[in-house]
């Protein structure tokens, strides 16, 4: 493709060609901390193409697709194109990833142990994990945690984060200005900015960490906390790992070992503040 | 091209020696849209491949024994909801050559099971899957008007717990196209693999999997069916094969068939026509990162396709349809 | 679903099985599968025999000396209808 650049994530390197130049520029600037990796053998390859010949120029649209794609997947303008690169991305890890077992989870490092945070989009998980991020913690990724098969550690996958509407606001409070990527307004998910993970994050992008707390966060209501019983989170992981049916009795072994090694809450907040102090009790009272 | 490199790859696969960091980014992203990634990872083998790659391959055969594990059960499924039916059941394709430990087997991406069975049993057989869990797929009226009138197989079922889907033939190509190969005499030559599965005998997989490609296919997979033919043909005798591809009438597709696929992944020898060429154009049209080239041939391709399988009045109301639903080639 | 009369347990291997609190996971090998299962499934599985078919009613008297089945006609209908949707999972070998 005409347009392109190759970017390590963790342990994956993508591959990510465009019709146009911008969206590329736009990774090269935001993904500038991450090894680039100019004609390294890519283990995904994403593709923004326009959605026919003429609309590469025409109100420019864009089909993401690569060597995992959904044919149903919306086009999108090209004001969005970052937004387009970082989903052809997911897109290949959520559909083509069978090293780790995949967990749709956010997750978070201290002390060399886990904190591991899943539930539904709008949960909260990925805005209190870049929160955890900039007050001591080290982000190891706000949208997908990866269970190692042999050893039961957790691997980080530290791309950008996505923050999506009121979380902008939150987080640009926190973070200097140029970690912060641009406002893309109106997008199918409402108003986006991407967030630089803090250099620590980046650099220790390889190291992992064994899982010590799994928690189901929801924004919203008053404040509770109570544990959550092996069978209903074997149940709501196998549901929010794209890769587990896949992975065979592999994936079976990890995340039953999982289940049965980590203690797991469900906490409802009604800030971000009582969240992180709610975590926070929580980690330190942790067995 | 990327397609060309897949190719070159399958015939030679010591040629990957030569490739730099691009030419595997394009040979994986080739053999990724081609679905021949697995087949590509057990034919290369972890000896002369760099380390990211191997880690690709271990992947790719991870998938592959997955993808042979589902389709097993799946036959398995099948043959212990029609137990009490008196036919065999004979697998078709990718579950038949993973079932009978055939080459064409090795590393295949597989999918829907589809099996063949006899046009007067198709109300027994559908009653019996019905009765064990699986279920018509949603679909519009004028859809299943077409699959029931025109196609050689019930619509689509899927299994309501699996999830997975089971096409039931009667015959290999569409009662509209041209060519009637004789499913019967099909049925008839069936070999065995293990107690209820049955699978057709080495010429008439040929001829299959030929006739699906080139009378009925756009072309769309064509490597990797070509691939298949390539192995296939291993087992087949050639004079057997060439009088029963004239008893299906379709004598002219097989022999097509064995040309392309000894000009892709054979000697090279075999004296191409010009159409030959187009088809072989159109097979390889590939870019290096695993993009469709040549968007106006594969279109045409499309038409065709359709056309043979199609008299022309029939063709134009079901693109008719096809259109108002928003549907378009390519 | 069929009513098969007997039945038996699979191959040692064919199955791994794991409990949680209140819940047995089965994974099944050939298909790939996960099942959860509460009891009593795990008990019946445990008094089939491998190579010896058995009837829902011989499951029953098998059950019955270790656990309190209550109405022996419902529990050996209950433990008929749970066999038979066993065999439709390819959990046990119906005959």
């Amino acid at each position: 493709m005409k347009h392109h650049i190759t970017i390590g994530i963790g342990p994956a390197v993508f591959r990510v060609g465009s019709a146009w130049r911008d969206p590329i520029d736009r990774l090269a600037s935001l993904y500038a901390a991450y090894p680039v990796l100019p004609g390294a053998i890519a283990d995904f390859s994403v593709r923004l193409e326009p959605v026919s010949p003429l609309r590469r120029w025409l109100r420019p649209s864009i089909f993401i697709t690569g060597d995992h794609g959904l044919a149903e997947a919306a086009p999108m303008s090209l004001a969005h194109g970052l937004l387009a690169a970082e989903m052809g991305m997911n897109l290949q890890m959520a559909l083509g990833w069978r090293r780790h077992l995949l967990l749709h989870a956010s997750s978070v490092e201290k002390d060399g142990r886990v904190l591991v945070m899943t539930g539904e989009s709008g949960s909260g998980k990925s805005t209190l994990a870049a929160q955890l991020g900039e007050r001591g913690w080290r982000l190891m990724g706000d949208e997908f945690a990866l269970l190692d098969l042999e050893s039961g550690w957790i691997f980080p996958f530290p791309r950008l984060v996505s923050l999506k509407n009121s979380a902008i606001g939150v987080l640009a409070a926190d973070v200097p200005e140029q970690r912060m990527g641009p406002l893309l307004a109106g997008t199918a998910k409402g108003d986006i900015r991407h967030l630089v993970p803090r250099s620590t994050a980046i650099d220790r992008m390889e190291a992992g960490g064994q899982p010590a707390l799994l928690l189901f966060p929801r924004f919203g209501g008053d404040a509770d906390i109570r544990p959550v019983g092996q069978a209903e989170v074997f149940m709501r992981l196998t549901q929010a790992s794209t890769n587990y049916v896949a992975l065979g009795e592999a994936g079976f072994r990890a995340l039953t070992r999982f289940v049965q090694n980590v203690p797991a809450h469900a906490i409802d907040f009604p800030s971000g503040e009582q969240a992180i102090a709610m975590v926070e009790q929580l980690w330190a009272e942790r067995a | 091209m990327s397609a060309a490199l897949l190719v070159q790859a399958l015939r030679q696969p010591a040629s990957v020696a030569a490739l730099d960091g691009a030419g595997w980014n394009a040979l994986i992203a080739a053999a990724r849209a081609e679905r021949l990634i697995g087949t590509l990872a057990l034919r290369i083998g972890d000896g002369p491949v760099p380390e990211p790659v191997r880690r690709i391959w271990a992947d790719a055969r991870r998938e592959a024994e997955r993808e042979t594990r589902q389709a097993l059960w799946e036959a398995d499924r099948a043959a212990a909801a029609l137990a009490d039916w008196d036919g065999p059941v004979v697998l078709l394709k990718g579950t038949a050559y993973a079932a009978a430990g055939l080459t064409a087997g090795e590393g295949r991406f597989i999918g829907d099971l589809d099996i063949l069975v006899p046009r007067g049993a198709m109300a027994d057989v559908e009653q019996r899957l019905i009765a064990a869990g699986w279920e018509w797929v949603k679909q519009d009226p004028y859809d299943d008007a077409y699959y029931r009138q025109w196609m050689h197989e019930l619509p689509p079922l899927i299994h309501r717990d699996r999830d997975r889907m089971i096409d039931v033939h009667h015959t290999i190509l569409p009662l509209t196209a041209r060519q009637k190969p004789d499913a019967d005499a099909m049925l008839a030559a069936a070999v065995p693999i293990t107690g209820k599965l049955y699978i057709l005998s080495p010429e008439d997989r040929v001829c299959h999997a030929a006739a699906h490609m080139l009378a009925d296919g756009d072309l769309a997979g064509g490597l990797r069916n070509l691939w298949d033919i390539h192995c296939l043909l291993a087992d087949a005798d050639l004079r057997k094969l060439d009088a029963r591809a004239r008893r299906h009438g379709i004598a002219p597709h097989v022999r097509q068939a064995q040309r392309l696929a000894d000009a892709l992944y054979g000697t090279g020898k075999a004296r191409l026509t010009l159409w030959d060429r187009i088809v072989l154009r159109r097979l390889l049209a590939r870019d290096g990162w695993g993009g469709e080239s040549r968007k106006l041939l594969r279109s045409a391709f499309y038409i065709r396709s359709h056309w043979l399988r199609m008299p022309p009045l029939m063709l134009a109301r079901h693109l008719l349809t096809k259109w108002r639903k928003g549907h378009r080639p390519g | 679903m069929t009513r098969l009369s007997r039945y038996c347990r699979l191959e040692r291997d064919a199955i791994a099985a794991c409990a949680l609190d209140g819940m047995t996971l089965l994974y099944h090998r050939a298909s790939g599968q996960t099942h959860m299962v509460i009891s009593p499934v795990p008990e019946i599985l445990d008094a089939l025999d491998e190579t010896r078919p058995a009837s829902p009613a011989d499951i029953h008297r098998h059950m019955s000396q270790r656990y309190e089945l209550g109405d022996a006609a419902e529990a050996v209908a209950l433990i008929g209808a749970h066999l038979a949707e066993l065999a439709g999972l390819g959990l046990v070998r119906g005959l």
